[in-house]
């Protein structure tokens, strides 16, 4: 049994290697070489060590693109965060503890709009309708829109398990609505809410094609857009590229460490109760 | 201070009425304990007196004021759940500042409030832990002392301590009982409990089917039963029940009670001949049931060292003036 049990582990731990590890370690080779050595794109130590000025050239690129882009992309990401906790706690909280025929209704809705794939023109031709089209708000609108079906269907399942008599309680003791909200039930939500803004936080971030569409032009540039700077038609600067993944690849790494625990928390506290 | 006076109070869930026309009135200062099986709507009428529930038809007034369509905060009571309900992410102190808080009170009188009602309960070593580093008897210290710190005109009680043990459920009946005296406010508790109903209340209200079956002083529900049902549910063995024509023997139109302890066995001749079936040491008492021939089972309570065996034949004669007739 032991020997099988170590033998089980040996076999993950290369395939996790292989899996996890190599692109790692190939994305953090590339990006300390030089352009010609970086062209042919192998998995080899480079000659000459030039990650430093790697990293200072991907910074300067296009008068400091990539700076503007951590800023994009982190108003974005926590504009989007804000509004989906507030939005998808309170939707989640009306649509569980209130079971009518009209509230039925709107948590179909909420799963259609997780089922129904996004059309792309006809948000465009609303964005420009309103005035939102190319803007920093109109993109958040855009993120929450699409991660609020998700968010929705999480807290409203958590929200379950919170014993309505708590609800009870706060309003005997007077509390609002908004009150008894706020201070009762959000504070509880706690663990749901990380797991949102962690696997929100992360793929808004990473959000490659809907800035794409939605956020055309040089001064909404979001980070993953960047890495179109090293890469043309007729000249293809891959280490500069590689260099490019290595720094937008941080954050959201950051994030994931910090939160991991919690996360896995949150994924099974709305499933067993305790 | 205040009465509570319920008229014509009905309650329907769709089509279903579960609560048929209550009338009652609960005195200033008063203990009354609604008590029925489960599902007699007692919890139902209790929630609707709170606020939590709205009331289809009827009226419901506290001190004086109808508070029929009232907000439950600005009907001047306070409730405590059967859960305890306490907010899991405050500490104690918060816990029992949380209304006072929100009706934004001043720091240093929510803290005065809240250490007089630690005071009261003895909590004052526990104020700044959590729920959960709480027994049961202490979080429903802490549930009693929220709804004390509102100051409220009536308390209302939903089954408050039936997620205790046996051990602690008697200790908190006789500390809820001293509240009471301490306090002088109204009460009105919810059990299924009759034992509970018994030991604590000034006035038991007996509830079964969403109506009231009579209201009453616990002895007095105890010795003129209104109804079979009272009969039945009052008193612990339940009292012996005769029905047709054995009851009509016994000169009952319908129903004839005998509670067990007025039940006297002997060897000799009696009015009801029975083997033992079973016998349940109490040691102060025992409880015999008889299987008779006539009547059917019978129970009765007879003093703690009397010896019986299994399938004994004895006979059985009611105390003379004790029987319930209906």
């Amino acid at each position: 049994m032991k020997t099988r049990q170590i033998v089980i582990g040996l076999i993950s731990m290369a395939v996790f290697f292989v899996i996890f590890v190599i692109p790692f370690i190939l994305v953090l080779l590339t990006a300390s070489k030089t352009p010609a050595e970086a062209a042919s794109v192998d998995f080899t130590l480079p000659e000459r060590w030039v990650f430093w000025e790697n990293l200072v050239e991907t910074v300067q690129t296009r008068d400091y693109q990539l700076l503007l882009a951590y800023w994009n992309s982190s108003v974005i990401t926590v504009g989007a965060i804000v509004g989906l906790v507030i939005f998808g706690a309170m939707v989640g909280y009306v649509l569980q503890r209130r079971d009518t025929k009209l509230t039925r209704g709107l948590f179909f809705m909420v799963l259609a709009g997780l089922m129904i794939p996004p059309a792309v023109v006809p948000t465009i031709w609303l964005l420009q309708g309103i005035n939102l089209f190319k803007t920093l708000h109109g993109m958040v609108l855009i993120q929450i829109a699409y991660g609020l079906g998700f968010t929705v269907l999480l807290y409203r399942s958590f929200i379950a398990t919170i014993p309505r008599d708590l609800d009870e309680a706060a309003i005997i003791d007077g509390g609002t609505p908004l009150q008894i909200f706020f201070r009762v039930i959000l504070p509880l939500l706690k663990p749901v809410t990380v797991t949102i803004i962690v696997v929100q936080a992360i793929g808004i971030f990473n959000d490659f094609t809907h800035p794409l569409y939605y956020l055309p032009g040089a001064e909404n540039v979001t980070v993953q857009l960047t890495l179109y700077n090293f890469q043309s038609q007729f000249v293809s600067q891959i280490n500069l590229l590689f260099m490019n993944i290595l720094l937008i690849t941080i954050p959201p790494l950051l994030v994931f460490i910090f939160f991991n625990r919690q996360i896995v928390a949150g994924m099974t506290s709305g499933a067993v109760k305790g | 201070m205040a009465d509570v006076v319920l008229t014509d109070l009905r309650k329907s869930f769709g089509g279903l009425e579960v609560i048929k026309g209550v009338d009652l009135h609960i005195e200033s200062g008063e203990f009354c304990v609604f008590v029925g099986p489960s599902g007699c709507g007692k919890s139902t009428l209790l929630r609707m007196i709170s606020g939590l529930e709205d009331v289809s038809s009827g009226r419901i007034e506290i001190g004086g004021k109808d508070v029929t369509r009232a907000e439950p905060k600005d009907r001047g009571i306070a409730m405590v759940f059967q859960s305890y309900a306490l907010y899991p992410h405050l500490t104690v102190r918060e816990n029992i500042g949380f209304g006072l808080s929100l009706a934004r009170r001043p720091k240093a009188e929510i803290k005065e409030k809240v250490d007089a009602v630690a005071r009261t309960l003895q909590l004052e070593d526990y104020l700044d832990r959590k729920p959960k580093a709480l027994s049961g008897g202490q979080r429903q210290r802490v549930a009693i002392g929220r709804s004390i710190v509102r100051d409220p005109s009536v308390f209302l009680f939903d089954e408050p301590l039936s997620n205790l043990d046996a051990a602690l459920r008697a200790q908190m009946r006789i500390e809820l009982t001293d509240l009471h005296a301490k306090l002088g406010t109204t009460m009105i508790y919810v059990t299924h409990d009759q034992v509970e109903a018994m030991t604590m209340a000034d006035k038991i209200v007996v509830l079964n089917g969403g109506r009231i079956e009579q209201v009453g002083a616990p002895m007095e529900l105890y010795d003129r039963p209104a109804t079979p049902f009272v009969a039945g549910f009052i008193g612990s063995p339940k009292m012996n029940l005769l029905e047709g024509e054995a009851a009509r023997k016994m000169g009952a139109r319908e129903v004839y009670g005998i509670r067990p302890e007025h039940l006297v066995l002997s060897e000799g001749d009696g009015r009801w001949a029975g083997t033992v079936r079973h016998v349940e040491r109490l040691g102060a008492d025992t409880i015999v049931h008889l299987e008779s021939r006539e009547v059917g089972p019978l129970l009765a309570r007879v003093e703690g060292h009397r010896e019986f065996r299994l399938g004994q034949e004895v006979t059985a004669s009611p105390a003379e003036g004790r029987a319930v007739l209906f």
